[in-house]
């Protein structure tokens, strides 16, 4: 019989079930711990409490309690405690219909669970502890390769795809799974790596393009030939350049002169270049890679000159194609586009190419654009000098020359000193290769590759916690906590000076690491896996009921679809919330500012949808906010009302996940098999329904639905104001409604547009609702309060949990509770202070694999 | 062998639009005449539908036109609008009702895809599932062909648990990543030497090989100084190097049998994830392709996952059909467009179905050659692990019968592994048992 089949089964207990109150019999007076307190008060507790539901005959959520033998201190059922600990302590269970125990009833179960939890953990630090062997994430593989070689490299894209799961991070080590496909792809990728690390000893012979466009007078469209505006055809502004030829590997680089024509009222215009295959917006084909942004500010009398550059090896190949019976070679193309955007561009589109607003909006001026492949200044370039050092070892003494290479080379690559049997075992993988291969070059590429993918460079290892190796663990752990990353010469020093370990040098490092750029890769991989932020971009969009929000292709086969190839305002928001938590980190806020804070972190174009004034341009910045403005926060953030919506409704269910799983730090479960969907338990369709708030009443008329979403369905409600492109907006149009877009002729200006929503906009949204064993809250201040007052505490214990979790790159349990309460504790301390948190983590036992001092 | 390259292009007109989609055909290179006194191959594919199918019923009694299956009652099929492309295939395809694996009835529908492949008891017993029936297939007759199987999915990855994006397992713990790029599946399949000569090819291999050996040594030598729980993840390194030892092994034996030459004129590679049509035709033209050039036997398709939301599979009914809501909203919603759907991805299939049977094989063709099902683990809209919507097709010539619709409901119910260990059989791979299985599904192959 399995459990979610009893869920439906609704037979209620015919026992009779006897209250009696447990200070009756003594609990509250506190009670002896162990067995014998067991049987004397937890057991009496449960018969009257919880068996019912949680029993032989019914067991909701999959949690029973009967079967339980209260002898905690034999290790039995320990993750099954601490869950009923947790619905206690947190007054979850039992459900609020039901008699409940007095405060000081709960207070002593919760007491005689702790200290049995605690008694054991501290017994059995003997014991097994989880997993934590394990591989490289796809990005962490990625940025050591970029550490380690010296050179960024595009490999992910060549490895399968990481797991995913909502609110979970994928380096847990528990899913990060190998297997023989796998590792045929990190073997490619490792070829591949070392081909561009070492290069051969001639000097390549230097591919060149060049362009120019000459800004003279302007043409028919108003614009001169040097001139980018921000529509041509059916996507953004662009201008081309075909690459005559390119080397297979290098460094390139891109050199523009370029300006911006910037009318009165506008500050600055934004050149993007990006390269790859030729970009279709009719047909939505092309892929490219972003070369980089250029803010241009300079006027078109005084053009500047701007070098980017990148990797050949990046750069996505259009393969040759037929076309109309001839063969196409393969081809790469640079597209230096006009990204600008100031919020409002589909306000003043027609069908077709506007020019008026081309000419009135700020273009780019691009003159000159060369490009150059490889970049050959020093030849061979450093990133080969650092493997093949110089010495003139390699004429007189070319095995031991190698067998230096190889030491050194696994030295940064395994993270730690290495062994003489490891670097032996390399060599004779070298002397295999050196036997078929003419050059030390050739074969050193094919020994390198084996190192990358032996398993001490793939994975995160703790190899029998020797005291040699332990320092340079440490390092490990904090470098790939907060950057994603191997260890830079700072910290393998400290490593082997053996100071590393003391606390106060890993509070000095682990600001240090924080303040690095390389932390950012930190702080986007934690913050969207956390938040669960990125399903935001593929939200479907109800472009009828929202025509403002996305930029669409007006003409082709992808007429109505949003363009492709710009960075659109759902990347801004995403960036939003990263950016949001990154300053966090940076200022070293309080992390309650999650909840409620006094700025926002926007750019232009996501200022003008929240309704902010005053801020100019692309680049995102910490913004003062008022009340009015109705952010603050992540609950507010477009990433996550959009990402929690249907694309044309909030959806009420996702959002209380949302607030539940990444604020609160609960577990939400997923529904059970055989129940009603929602449409079913209250009609046919759920689009010919009523609002989603009166169909989840009804849903929750329905015992089985009931039992979860009481729980779950207050929490989203009063995000109910925020509609399905995060936008406050209290009022909505009648179902059905289709709302037109922006129309120069009906509307002139922007204004005159809103005033026609408002016409529309006239049934109020009621976003009021009694949260669970808590007040009635309605709308989103009132929530953000009582959250602040009231669930402080499981907001920074969960932001705790988090980060812990990330960092050491496994599940938290049962064992790490009373970790997580010290930690608590010296955040209440700090005040909150995310940094010193971050600092905190860094230092406990559990990160460092120290054991703790008794 | 000598071949041709495709120099046929068949014409398929695509919905609205007038968008012409160039279709290769191989051209003299049907198994008929390669293999003439060989035994012909015997092939199995498993393909995933995710977020559940439209079931509708009439107020009347009668069947709806939208609903999933074709018709209402067992016996001789007949087609509703819903499974209308499959009508001329009538005699090719079964419909079975009642199946479901119980090891993931407690699983809950947006999981219960883990087991659609394997029946795994992974709410109790497996918790990280087990081989899968195509696996299971490869192990004994996989060595036939250059590639033991194909593992293919829109998503791409393994997808972690509860949420997989590949059907396939060698075994507990051990999901294959599924692969989903065209080009990508292409060069793996056609141009695995990337364009080096065969000899410097088998040089490489020999070198490979005793490199291999060398990491196996040092690998177990670190194995042995990781604590008690990391040697677990060790032993899954050692495994894949062991797989990859056997992989180079073979590759050296099939560098003596010629690549197929296969032209990709007319296969558009490089389709994009927003075009559901093209794409999800281009991946089912790859599986085509790796069957005729009998490249491999046994493969899976997941054309959706019951966890889409991150990639553009989401927004798939909307590109197709301009539904409003996600591809999931399709399912828990049951719009109009429900039916519509299922329509649109039964076109796809039948498409599928149809190519193996044009292509002769034979006496017969390749769709008599090769066993097919088309199911989802997440029946409807309500999360429901139960009854799962089933179709089996092709398979003739390996003993199925077709043309009817089978019930398996209450007093009758067997389990879904029935139908695997049936199918097992039928490619050559006898079982006795396969997870939770009862006995063979004699109704459709005696």
């Amino acid at each position: 019989m399995n459990f979610s089949a009893c869920l439906n089964r609704f037979i209620f207990t015919t026992a009779a079930v006897t209250i009696v109150s447990l200070a009756e019999v003594g609990l509250a007076k506190g009670f002896p711990s162990g067995k014998a307190g067991f049987e004397s008060h937890v057991k009496p507790f449960f018969q009257t409490h919880c068996v019912e539901c949680h029993g032989p005959d019914k067991s909701k959520g999959k949690i029973t309690v009967h079967s339980l033998d209260g002898d905690l201190a034999a290790g039995q059922e320990l993750e099954r405690w601490e869950h009923i600990l947790d619905a206690l302590e947190h007054g979850d269970m039992p459900p609020e219909e039901e008699d409940r125990p007095s405060a000081e009833d709960r207070a002593a179960m919760v007491k005689w669970i702790e200290s049995g939890l605690r008694d054991y953990v501290k017994k059995a630090s003997k014991v097994a502890v989880e997993t934590t062997t394990r591989r490289l994430t796809n990005i962490e593989y990625q940025n050591t390769m970029r550490d380690l070689l010296g050179f960024e490299l595009e490999l992910i894209d060549d490895l399968p795809v990481d797991p995913d799961k909502p609110y979970h991070f994928n380096n847990t080590a528990s899913f990060m799974m190998v297997g023989p496909d796998q590792l045929v792809r990190y073997k490619e990728a490792a070829s591949k790596a070392m081909a561009s690390a070492i290069v051969d000893p001639e000097k390549p012979k230097i591919h060149r393009t060049s362009a120019k466009w000459e800004h003279g007078k302007p043409g028919k469209g108003g614009l001169t030939r040097a001139e980018i505006g921000i529509y041509q055809g059916p996507g953004m502004g662009s201008k081309t350049v075909g690459l005559k030829s390119w080397p297979k590997t290098g460094e390139f680089k891109i050199r523009v002169k370029a300006s911006g024509n910037i009318p009165a009222g506008f500050k600055e215009v934004p050149l993007r270049l990006v390269i790859g295959t030729s970009l279709r917006h009719d047909s939505g084909s092309g892929t490219y890679q972003e070369v980089g942004v250029i803010h241009l500010k300079n006027t078109p009398d005084k053009p500047k000159e701007f070098e980017l550059r990148g990797r050949i090896e990046n750069i996505p190949v259009q393969p040759s194609v037929t076309h109309r019976n001839k063969v196409l070679p393969p081809s790469i193309t640079i597209t230096a586009q006009n990204i600008f955007d100031n919020g409002e561009l589909n306000d003043h589109r027609k069908s077709g190419f506007d020019a008026s607003w081309s000419t009135e909006a700020p273009r780019v001026v691009l003159e000159s654009l060369d490009f150059e492949a490889p970049v050959a200044e020093v030849w061979p370039p450093e990133h080969h000098t650092r493997i093949l050092f110089e010495s003139p070892l390699r004429k007189t003494n070319s095995g031991k020359y190698a067998y230096e290479v190889i030491k050194r080379f696994m030295t940064r690559a395994f993270r730690r000193p290495v062994a003489r049997d490891e670097v032996d075992h390399f060599y004779r993988v070298y002397k295999i290769y050196d036997a078929e291969f003419d050059t030390l070059e050739q074969a050193m590429r094919e020994t390198l590759a084996m190192v990358l993918i032996s398993p001490q460079f793939l994975y995160h290892t703790v190899i029998d916690a020797t005291a040699a190796t332990r320092p340079y663990e440490l390092a490990s752990r904090l470098s790939y906590f907060l950057w994603g990353s191997m260890p830079d010469k700072e910290l393998f020093e400290l490593a082997a000076s053996g100071k590393l370990s003391d606390p106060a040098i890993i509070a000095s490092q682990t600001r240090r690491l924080l303040a690095d750029d390389r932390a950012e890769s930190f702080v986007k991989n934690f913050t969207t896996q956390w938040l669960s932020v990125t399903k935001a971009k593929t939200v479907n969009i109800n472009r009828d009921l929202f025509p403002r929000f996305l930029y669409t292709v007006h003409l082709g086969e992808r007429r109505g679809q949003e363009q492709l190839f710009r960075p659109t305002i759902r990347d801004y928001m995403i960036e939003e919330t990263i950016g949001f938590v990154g300053e966090l980190i940076k200022n070293n806020a309080s992390v309650m500012n999650i909840v409620e804070s006094d700025f926002a972190y926007l750019n232009e174009p996501l200022a003008v949808h929240y309704g902010v004034d005053g801020v100019y341009g692309l680049k995102h910045r910490p913004v003062r906010i008022k009340p009015e403005h109705r952010l603050g926060g992540l609950l507010t953030h477009g990433s996550v009302l959009v990402g929690n919506s249907t694309g044309s409704a909030p959806h009420t269910i996702y959002r209380a996940v949302w607030l539940r799983e990444a604020i609160l730090g609960d577990e939400v479960k997923p529904p059970p098999a055989e129940v009603p969907a929602l449409a079913d338990s209250a009609g046919d369709s759920a689009e010919e329904s009523v609002t989603i708030k009166d169909l989840l009443a009804l849903h929750r008329t329905k015992e089985s639905c009931a039992d979860c979403h009481v729980r779950l369905d207050p929490w989203g409600i009063p995000f109910e104001r925020y509609s399905a492109i995060g936008k406050f907006q209290p009022m909505v149009p009648k179902d059905g409604t289709r709302v037109r877009g922006f129309s120069l002729k009906a509307d002139k200006t922007l204004d005159g547009y809103n005033k026609y929503l408002k016409k529309i906009f006239n049934i109020e949204v009621d976003a009021s609702a009694r949260v669970p064993h808590g007040p009635m809250v309605d709308g989103m201040p009132e929530l953000k309060r009582y959250l602040i007052k009231n669930r402080k505490k499981d907001i920074v214990k969960n932001v705790i949990r988090r980060l812990m979790t990330y960092g050491i790159g496994r599940e938290l349990t049962y064992r790490d509770r009373f970790e997580v309460e010290k930690l608590l504790k010296q955040a209440k301390e700090d005040e909150y202070k995310l940094q010193d948190m971050i600092v905190s983590i860094c230092q406990s036992p559990t990160f460092t694999g120290e054991k703790p001092k008794k | 062998m000598k071949q041709k390259s495709w120099h046929i292009n068949r014409r398929e007109f695509i919905k609205g639009g007038g968008v012409a989609l160039a279709l290769p055909l191989l051209n003299g290179m049907s198994w008929g005449k390669a293999a003439a006194g060989k035994a012909l191959p015997k092939r199995m594919v498993v393909s995933y539908i995710a977020y559940g199918v439209y079931e509708p019923k009439n107020k009347d009694g009668s069947h709806h036109d939208w609903n999933w299956w074709p018709c209402k009652d067992a016996g001789p099929l007949t087609f509703n609008k819903s499974a209308a492309p499959f009508e001329p295939l009538k005699d090719s395809v079964s419909y079975i009702r009642g199946l479901e694996h119980a090891g993931g009835v407690g699983m809950g529908g947006h999981s219960s895809g883990d087991v659609f492949a394997t029946g795994a008891d992974m709410s109790v017993t497996e918790k990280t599932n087990n081989i899968s029936v195509d696996q299971l297939a490869a192990k004994v007759n996989g060595h036939k062909t250059r590639y033991a199987s194909l593992v293919l999915g829109t998503e791409g990855g393994t997808g972690s648990y509860g949420s997989a994006k590949t059907l396939s397992h060698y075994g507990p713990g051990r999901p294959i990543p599924s692969m989903h790029r065209p080009q990508e599946i292409f060069n793996r399949l056609f141009n695995p030497y990337a364009g080096k000569g065969i000899e410097q090819v088998r040089a490489d291999l020999k070198r490979e090989a005793s490199v291999l050996d060398l990491m196996m040594d040092d690998s177990k030598r670190l194995k042995g100084r990781l604590g008690k729980e990391d040697q677990q993840k060790m032993e899954e390194y050692l495994d894949s190097i062991r797989a990859l030892e056997k992989r180079v092994e073979r590759t050296s034996q099939w560098t003596h049998q010629p690549l197929p030459n296969v032209d990709t004129k007319g296969l558009n590679l490089e389709v994009s994830h927003k075009e559901p049509e093209e794409y999800t035709r281009c991946m089912y033209d790859l599986l085509y392709l790796a069957f005729q050039t009998d490249s491999t036997r046994f493969a899976t398709l997941m054309l959706e996952s019951e966890q889409s939301s991150g990639s553009e599979m989401w927004n798939y009914a909307n590109y197709v059909l301009g539904y409003k809501g996600a591809t999931h909203d399709i399912a828990h919603k049951r719009p109009t467009e429900s039916g519509k759907w299922d329509n649109w991805r039964a076109k796809q299939h039948a498409y599928f179905l149809e190519r193996l049977k044009n292509t002769p094989e034979g006496d017969s063709n390749m769709l008599d050659q090769t066993v097919v099902v088309w199911g989802s683990a997440h029946p409807h809209a309500s999360h429901s692990t139960k009854n799962y919507p089933i179709q089996v097709a092709g398979g003739n010539a390996l003993g199925f019968k077709h043309g009817n619709l089978h019930s398996f409901e209450g007093k009758k119910k067997v389990p879904l592994s029935n139908l695997y260990v049936s199918m097992l059989n039928a490619v050559d791979a006898p079982t006795k048992q396969f997870a939770d299985s009862t006995g063979e599904m004699k109704e459709i192959r005696a």
